[in-house]
């Protein structure tokens, strides 16, 4: 067999060295890979939940009235402080930019039990791990005068809304 | 008929000896034929080696350190079992559940009592059964990847440990949970999805409570348990606990006369390194010392009984131990949680504090960065120490270096808990047990 003559093959092209056989089991092997990926992305997309159960990010916090020139007045239920100066009223975060713990408004401004970080009354960091400054949330006014927190929405800290 | 009837009186007088043959099908072993049968033909005797190394039994040299983890796993599991027919996941109801567990349930301050202890317990040894396993160079090759079993086994044990710890639904659970996932928060581009697809919600709640609850009692269990059996498997097919080398025995010529006379010529050929009558037992295949051609017997003794005894020893102690703590000891439960007041401070578990510690550092190198080197660290070890020398001896002096290297990181570490632990109080200033 090895010494027939090679003269009557024609040298085969190069593609045509991929069997039939390696082939389909190339194929076979890329979609049980493929599928095996589908289905560990499903299950990440499955767990990760499209409504959740807890706090809306939108609420009403009560009438202008309520917080009197001056107040400082943490909801911890909705992890936010109303600051009132004046006619100008805002809502600072009250969640801890470092791991999630609730500050507590103090005489310098706001302060983290867990670590130890201190912010001013803007919530600018002004020591411990806290990387950054707590967040300002949109505040409205609605149409029956009461006032409104949207914690989906940040805004720029300093901004107030004046009633 | 007589010929009948006697045979099924034979019958019902034979019945219980043959139902106890079909099950065990040796009996009670006298000779060493016995014993090897006795290991081979039990299914659950045969995960271990028929014979096995005295050096591999020497309580100074493991510490039974592996085995206390195992035994504590299942003590884990039963009394874990247990609780789950009164424990209901929801933030409603199971802080009450809790109170049940006291006032209502039979044995349910024991049985809590033990599975919290037994899961703190089971924390430390498999973390010191690392130890263990470092100081004596037991991870180098061929055992590489069983190290790396370890690391994930210790890594699911954490994480075993820190689902369950939000389950009470009280402050202390709630707050450590809080500080805890928001570690997570740091990982660079994941750590944000990461946290929220833990908590199935922006912050700990009912969701966070359901999906810790399904990873604490089902997804980490079997994950365990897989790695568990592939972590035993490897053993054995990695050669047994490692030990020593063997002193090099250089063959001695046969000495007497008889012997020397000269083999046929073809024999002799096939004669390579003057080797002796070849032995292969059971573990043939088995990489590692029991190979070894001719000095199979010197240092291994039979399972049955010696290993089985050994291991019953330190069930029992695992148990009496565990049983003692819960018997005096109460496991923690504070307050219902409480969203609006966290405790000050705040601290997560203790096995996490050495974290929390670096991370009121620095929030990403603490939590993330350093963490994360160190575990890469763990993993490819085994991969750069390839020195064959010092395996199987504690703080052997070949291994100065590794041990010195490992025993700092060890060292810093559990400072670091102790500092976490009893050093920090009200916002995490430094205060003096003292």
């Amino acid at each position: 067999m090895a010494a027939a003559p090679k003269t009557n093959e024609p040298a085969q092209p190069a593609e045509e060295q991929v069997s039939r056989r390696s082939l389909l089991a190339w194929l076979s092997g890329a979609g049980v890979v493929g599928s095996l990926m589908a289905g560990i992305f499903s299950t990440f997309v499955f767990l990760k939940p499209r409504a959740t159960y807890g706090e809306p990010s939108r609420f009403r916090i009560g009438r202008p009235e309520d917080f009197p020139p001056g107040a400082r007045i943490a909801i911890d239920t909705k992890r936010v402080c109303i600051v009132r100066e004046g006619a100008k009223v805002a809502a600072i975060s009250t969640t801890c930019t470092h791991l999630g713990c609730i500050v507590a408004p103090s005489e310098t401004g706001f302060l983290c039990p867990c670590h130890g970080s201190h912010f001013d009354v803007d919530g600018n960091v002004t020591g411990g791990p806290a990387p950054k400054a707590l967040s300002w949330y949109q505040i409205s006014l609605t149409p029956n005068g009461e006032l409104e927190v949207d914690k989906d929405n940040e805004i720029q800290t300093g901004t107030y809304l004046n009633v | 008929m007589s010929n009948d009837t006697n045979s099924i009186w034979k019958t019902l007088v034979d019945l219980p000896a043959n139902v106890w043959k079909s099950i065990f099908r040796n009996p009670l072993p006298t000779s060493d034929r016995g014993r090897a049968a006795t290991s081979f033909t039990n299914f659950f005797l045969h995960i271990q080696p028929v014979r096995v190394s005295r050096h591999a039994l020497r309580p100074t040299y493991t510490l039974g350190l592996g085995l206390i983890s195992f035994f504590l796993f299942v003590i884990l599991t039963v009394t874990g079992i247990l609780l789950m027919f009164y424990y209901v996941p929801s933030s409603t109801q199971a802080y009450d559940r809790m109170l049940d567990l006291r006032s209502s349930v039979a044995f349910g301050v024991i049985l809590r009592n033990m599975h919290r202890w037994a899961a703190h317990a089971m924390v430390a040894t498999v973390f010191l059964h690392m130890c263990r396993v470092f100081f004596t160079g037991a991870y180098k090759a061929p055992r590489e990847f069983n190290w790396n079993i370890g690391v994930a086994l210790f890594l699911l044990t954490l994480f075993a440990s820190f689902t369950g710890y939000l389950l009470p639904w009280d402050q202390l659970a709630f707050w450590a949970i809080t500080v805890g996932t928001s570690i997570a928060g740091y990982a660079p581009l994941v750590g944000k999805e990461l946290r929220f697809l833990l908590l199935g919600d922006a912050n700990v709640g009912q969701e966070a409570l359901l999906r810790f609850y399904v990873l604490h009692v089902v997804v980490l269990p079997a994950a365990l348990s897989l790695l568990v059996a592939v972590h035993f498997w490897r053993i054995r097919k990695d050669g047994g606990l490692a030990r020593p080398e063997p002193v090099e025995q250089v063959l001695q010529p046969p000495q007497s006369p008889a012997a020397v006379e000269p083999l046929p010529e073809p024999v002799a050929s096939l004669a390579v390194d003057a080797a002796p009558v070849r032995r292969f037992t059971i573990q043939g295949l088995v990489r590692g010392p029991f190979v070894k051609v001719g000095k199979l017997e010197d240092d291994t003794v039979f399972s049955w009984p010696t290993l089985l005894i050994a291991e019953l020893f330190v069930l029992l102690l695992t148990i009496a131990g565990v049983l003692a703590v819960s018997w005096f000891f109460n496991a923690p439960l504070e307050q219902p949680v409480n969203v609006m007041h966290p405790p000050n401070p705040a601290k997560a578990p203790w096995y996490f504090l050495g974290l929390q510690e670096q991370v009121s550092y620095s929030a990403f190198w603490g939590g993330i960065g350093i963490p994360g080197i160190e575990l890469i660290l763990l993993l490819l070890v085994p991969y750069f120490d390839r020195g064959k020398q010092g395996v199987g001896r504690w703080f052997a002096r070949q291994r100065i270096l590794a041990n010195s290297v490992f025993l700092l990181f060890v060292i810093v570490n559990i400072v670091l808990i102790l500092i976490g632990t009893f050093f920090r109080g009200a916002n995490w200033q430094f205060v003096s047990p003292f």
